[in-house]
C-alpha cells in the first residue's frame, strides 16, 4: 500500500545518508505502492504537493489495471487466460496487453530467443492479431510470464501519465530494477544513480546522473532466479547486468531496457558488444568474477 | 512444443534496435500511431462481428469514469455488441478517452454530455450501461427505460430508497429489464457455491454466523490534470459544488454513500442470497476514524450487525469495512454446524476455501460430482477386512478442499454477459431490480443506524416495492 498524504517523504532523508552525489534533492517527494510483487516508487518535484500526491496516485491506479491484466498469478488475467489457450483457441486481451506482449516478441527475436517470456515454451506459436487485440495460440502449452518486461512496460506507461498531469520532473520505478527517469528537478543535470555489487551493496560500481533515460537491473542475488530460455539451465558465472536507453517520446524505453537487461545476463560480451554499438545511445554493464564490464559510448555518465 | 534451444542469431543482433522492423527504438512511437490510424479507417461493421444468427446489440455507457471504464472493457470483449453512443458530462477526459479505446476496437460511438440528447438523437439503441455517480442513478434509469431502453445499472441502485423504489416501479411499468451490477451474482464461482454447495449439498449444514470485511489503504483524493479542469457552471448543472466533490462524489452525503455502500454492498449481498433471506435487525458504528470530515462526510470505518431468521433458524452476521490499510483485503465467510465457506471475488488471495467438521457427513459423492476439490492428500481409506473396524497406520492430515471453479474473465464481463443474454431472450436476469432493492435496503439502512445509535427494525414489507 502506499501512504501518500501529502507530504510524501523525503527522499534523501528516508535513505538515511546523503544524495550519493553533490546534488540537492531536499525539495524531492516520494511515494509507494505495492503491485507486481515489489514496491513501486513515484519521486517528483512539484510546487503542490497535494496535486503531485494525487498525479502518483493515478498512476498507481493505472499500475493495478495493468497488474490485473499482465499478471500470470491472477487466475481471469489476460496473461493467465492466454496460458489456458487451447491449440487454435484466441483470446481477446487488453491494448495495453498486447502492446507489452508486442515488445516483448521484438525483443525475442531480437537476442536470438535469449529473452524469452515463455521461457522455451514456443513464443513464437503465439498470434498476436494488433488490429483485433486478440492473441491466438497455434499449440497449446505456451506459458507467457512477463516477469522480465511487465515491470518495465508498467513503468512506462506511469511515466506518460505523470507527464499528463504535467508533472515532468520524476522518476519511476518498479523494485529499482525497472527504473525510468524523466526531467530532473530544476537547475539540477538529472537524477543522480549508482549501480552497486550485489554481492556488496556498499561496493559502487558506477555513478549516474541521467535524464530522460530507462535503467534496468538484473542479478543472481535471489539465487538462481534467472534460466537460459534456450537451454533451461540457470544463469551461471555473470552476478548482475545494467541497461540504460534513452527514452524516445512516447516509446516504451523502460519495457526495452527491461528486457534487455534479463537478455544480458544471458548474452555473450561480443554480442552485448554488437547489440550496444548498432543501438544509438545503448549502453550496458555486466558483472561477473572477472570484475564490471562496460558497452556502448559513455554519454551520461560521470565516472 | 518448445523450440530447439536457438542460438543468437548475429544478424539479428547486428542490425540493433534501431532498425528493428517496426519497433526500432524509436520507431515505437511511430507503431504506436500506426495501429491507432490503421483501427480508425477499418470498417464500422467488423466490430460487432458477431457470430452468425446472434442478434447486434446497440448499447451506450452513460458514465465513463472508472467504473464505466471497467465496463467498457468487459463488454469488448462480448460478442455481438456495437457501442453507438458515451455519454459523460467530463467530455475532456473520461469521455475521450473511453471514446478513443472503442475506437481502437473499431466501434464508432458518438460523444454526449447531455444523456437527454443521446436518447432523443440514438434511436437505434437497445440498451443503456449506466455507470454514473449514484445519485444520478435513478433519474438516469427512469429515462433510459421510459425511452424503451433495456438498462445495466452499476449498484448502488440509488442513494436513497425512494429513488431505488421508483426505479423498480418504471421497470414494472415499461416492462424493459433492469440488471442491477452486482457482479458476483453472476460470477460462476459464487453461482457454484450457491446452486451447488448451499443449495443442492447443503455443505455447510446449518449457517449459523457470517462475517467480511474490505480493508482498503488509505489514498490521497481524486484529482484531475490541472489542463482537464471542468469548468464550474457545468459542473454547478450536473450537481457538483466543485471538481474535488465531482471527483470524489462517493464520500459525499446526498452524493454517495460512503464505503459501507462502495464496497460493503457487494458483500451484503451475497449474505441475504447464501442466507436465502433478507435480515430482521441492524446495528451498526462507524466514524471517520481517519479522513477529515469536512471533505469525506461520509464513514471511512463502519462495523455492522445483522440478525438474520433463516429457514433453517436464526443467523448472525457482521461486516466491517475501514480505510487504513489493505491488508488482508476482501471475502466473505460463512460458517455452519457442518463446514465453513470463505470466499472471495479475489481467487488469488482467497482460493475458496472449504472447510468440513470432521463430524458432518463424508463429501465422498460431492467430491466424486466434482463441487468441491478432491483433498490435496487422498486419505486411503481403510477398506477394512470384515471383521477389523480400522487399519493402523500413519497418521493422515485432514482434507482440505477448496471451491473448485475458477473465473478467466474479467469480473463484470459474465454479469454483462448475462444482461446482454437476457436482451435477447436466452437467459433470465441474475440481479434484477426487485432482487438489487433488497440489498439496497439492507446496506443503506446501515447508515441510518449508525445515525440512530440504535439497532434498526426491518419487516419482510420493507424489502417489497
Amino acid at each position: 500500500m502506499e501512504r501518500a498524504s501529502p507530504p510524501g517523504e523525503r527522499a534523501g532523508e528516508s535513505e538515511g545518508r546523503s544524495p550519493s552525489v553533490e546534488i540537492d534533492l531536499s525539495d524531492v517527494r516520494r511515494w509507494s505502492h505495492e503491485a507486481m510483487a515489489t514496491v513501486y516508487e513515484v519521486y517528483a518535484v512539484h510546487a503542490d504537493l497535494t496535486y503531485a500526491a494525487q498525479a502518483a496516485q493515478a498512476a498507481f491506479e493505472l499500475l493495478d489495471r495493468l497488474e490485473r491484466e499482465l499478471s500470470r498469478f491472477l487466475p481471469n488475467s489476460d496473461i493467465a487466460r492466454i496460458n489456458h489457450l487451447d491449440a487454435g483457441a484466441s483470446t481477446r486481451v487488453a491494448p495495453s496487453t498486447l502492446e507489452c506482449l508486442g515488445i516483448a516478441r521484438h525483443m525475442f527475436d531480437l537476442t536470438g530467443g535469449a529473452f524469452d517470456v515463455s521461457i522455451g515454451t514456443g513464443l513464437p506459436s503465439l498470434e498476436l492479431d494488433h488490429d483485433e487485440s486478440v492473441v491466438r495460440a497455434t499449440t497449446r502449452g505456451v506459458r507467457v510470464d512477463l516477469g522480465g518486461i511487465g515491470k518495465g512496460y508498467a513503468v512506462d506507461l506511469m511515466a506518460e501519465l505523470l507527464e499528463e498531469w504535467e508533472v515532468p520532473m520524476a522518476l519511476v520505478h518498479g523494485g529499482f530494477s525497472s527504473m525510468l527517469a524523466l526531467e530532473p528537478p530544476a537547475a539540477r543535470p538529472g537524477w543522480p544513480l549508482t549501480l552497486s555489487d550485489p554481492a556488496d551493496p556498499s561496493r559502487r560500481l558506477e555513478r549516474l546522473t541521467v535524464r530522460q533515460t530507462a535503467l534496468g537491473a538484473s542479478g543472481v542475488r535471489k539465487r538462481d532466479h534467472i534460466v537460459d530460455p534456450r537451454t533451461g539451465d540457470p544463469v551461471r558465472g555473470r552476478r548482475a547486468a545494467w541497461v540504460t536507453l534513452p527514452r524516445p517520446l512516447g516509446g516504451a524505453a523502460a519495457a526495452v531496457a527491461d528486457a534487455l537487461t534479463t537478455a544480458s545476463m544471458l548474452l555473450g560480451p561480443d554480442e552485448i558488444d554488437a547489440l550496444c554499438r548498432n543501438s544509438p545511445g545503448l549502453e550496458a554493464w555486466i558483472l561477473d568474477d572477472a570484475g564490471l564490464l562496460h558497452f556502448g559510448e559513455q554519454t551520461n555518465g560521470d565516472a | 512444443m518448445a523450440d530447439e534451444p536457438k542460438k543468437l542469431d548475429r544478424r539479428d543482433v547486428l542490425k540493433g534496435l534501431s532498425t528493428l522492423p517496426a519497433l526500432g527504438l524509436f520507431g515505437y512511437a511511430w507503431q504506436r500511431q500506426r495501429t491507432y490510424q490503421q483501427a480508425r479507417v477499418t470498417e464500422v461493421a467488423a466490430a460487432a462481428e458477431a457470430p452468425a444468427g446472434q442478434q447486434v446489440i446497440n448499447v451506450a455507457l452513460l458514465g465513463a469514469g472508472a467504473q464505466g471504464q471497467v465496463l467498457t472493457d468487459s463488454m469488448l470483449r462480448i460478442t455481438g455488441l456495437r457501442v453507438r453512443a458515451v455519454c459523460d458530462i467530463w467530455t475532456e477526459y473520461n469521455q475521450k478517452r473511453v471514446v478513443n479505446s472503442l475506437k481502437r476496437f473499431k466501434h464508432e460511438p458518438n460523444a454526449y454530455e447531455d444523456y437527454r440528447e443521446m436518447l432523443d438523437k440514438e434511436k437505434e439503441l437497445d440498451a443503456v450501461v449506466i455507470a454514473t455517480p449514484d445519485f444520478w442513478h435513478a433519474q438516469h434509469t427512469i429515462d433510459c427505460l421510459k425511452a424503451g431502453k433495456h438498462v445495466y445499472c452499476e449498484k448502488e441502485m440509488s442513494n436513497t430508497l425512494d429513488g431505488a423504489r421508483r426505479m423498480v416501479a418504471a421497470q414494472r411499468e415499461t416492462g424493459k429489464l433492469l440488471q442491477i451490477g452486482h457482479q458476483r451474482r453472476s460470477n460462476p464461482r459464487y453461482r457454484h457455491c450457491y446452486d451447488k454447495i448451499l443449495r443442492e449439498a447443503h455443505m455447510l449444514g446449518r449457517i449459523v454466523t457470517v462475517y467480511g470485511q474490505w480493508n482498503r489503504g488509505v489514498t490521497p483524493d481524486l484529482g484531475a490534470p490541472d489542463r482537464y479542469v471542468v469548468p464550474q457552471a457545468r459542473l454547478t448543472q450536473y450537481g457538483f459544488k466543485d471538481m474535488h466533490q465531482f471527483r470524489n462524489w462517493r464520500w459525499y452525503k446526498g452524493k454517495g454513500g460512503g464505503p459501507i455502500v462502495d464496497l460493503g454492498s457487494h458483500q451484503i449481498d451475497i449474505y441475504g442470497w447464501f442466507l436465502g433471506t433478507n435480515p430482521s435487525h441492524v446495528m451498526a458504528s462507524g466514524g471517520n476514524l481517519y479522513y477529515d470530515p469536512k471533505t469525506h462526510e461520509w464513514y471511512d470505518t463502519v462495523i455492522a450487525v445483522y440478525d438474520y431468521d433463516t429457514p433453517l433458524g436464526p443467523a448472525k452476521a457482521y461486516y466491517s469495512t475501514q480505510t487504513t490499510n489493505g491488508s488482508q483485503g476482501y471475502f466473505e465467510n460463512f460458517m455452519g454446524d457442518q463446514g465453513t465457506l470463505l470466499i472471495s471475488e479475489s481467487e488469488v488471495n482467497y482460493a475458496g476455501q472449504l472447510y468440513r467438521d470432521p463430524n458432518a457427513p463424508a463429501w465422498d459423492e460431492w467430491i466424486q460430482k466434482g463441487y468441491v476439490s478432491a483433498p490435496k492428500e487422498q486419505e486411503t481409506k481403510a477398506k477394512s477386512d470384515s471383521g477389523a473396524i480400522a487399519d493402523v497406520r500413519e497418521s493422515v492430515a485432514p482434507d482440505q478442499h477448496t471451491v473448485p471453479v475458477t473465473l478467466r474473465d474479467p469480473y463484470h464481463q459474465p454479469h454483462l454477459q448475462n444482461f446482454f443474454d437476457a436482451v435477447r431472450g436466452k437467459a433470465t436476469l441474475n440481479c434484477p431490480a426487485e432482487e438489487a432493492y433488497q440489498t439496497a435496503v439492507a446496506v443503506l439502512k446501515v447508515n441510518d443506524a449508525i445515525e440512530a445509535k440504535a439497532p434498526v427494525a426491518f419487516t419482510p414489507s420493507d424489502f417489497k416495492v
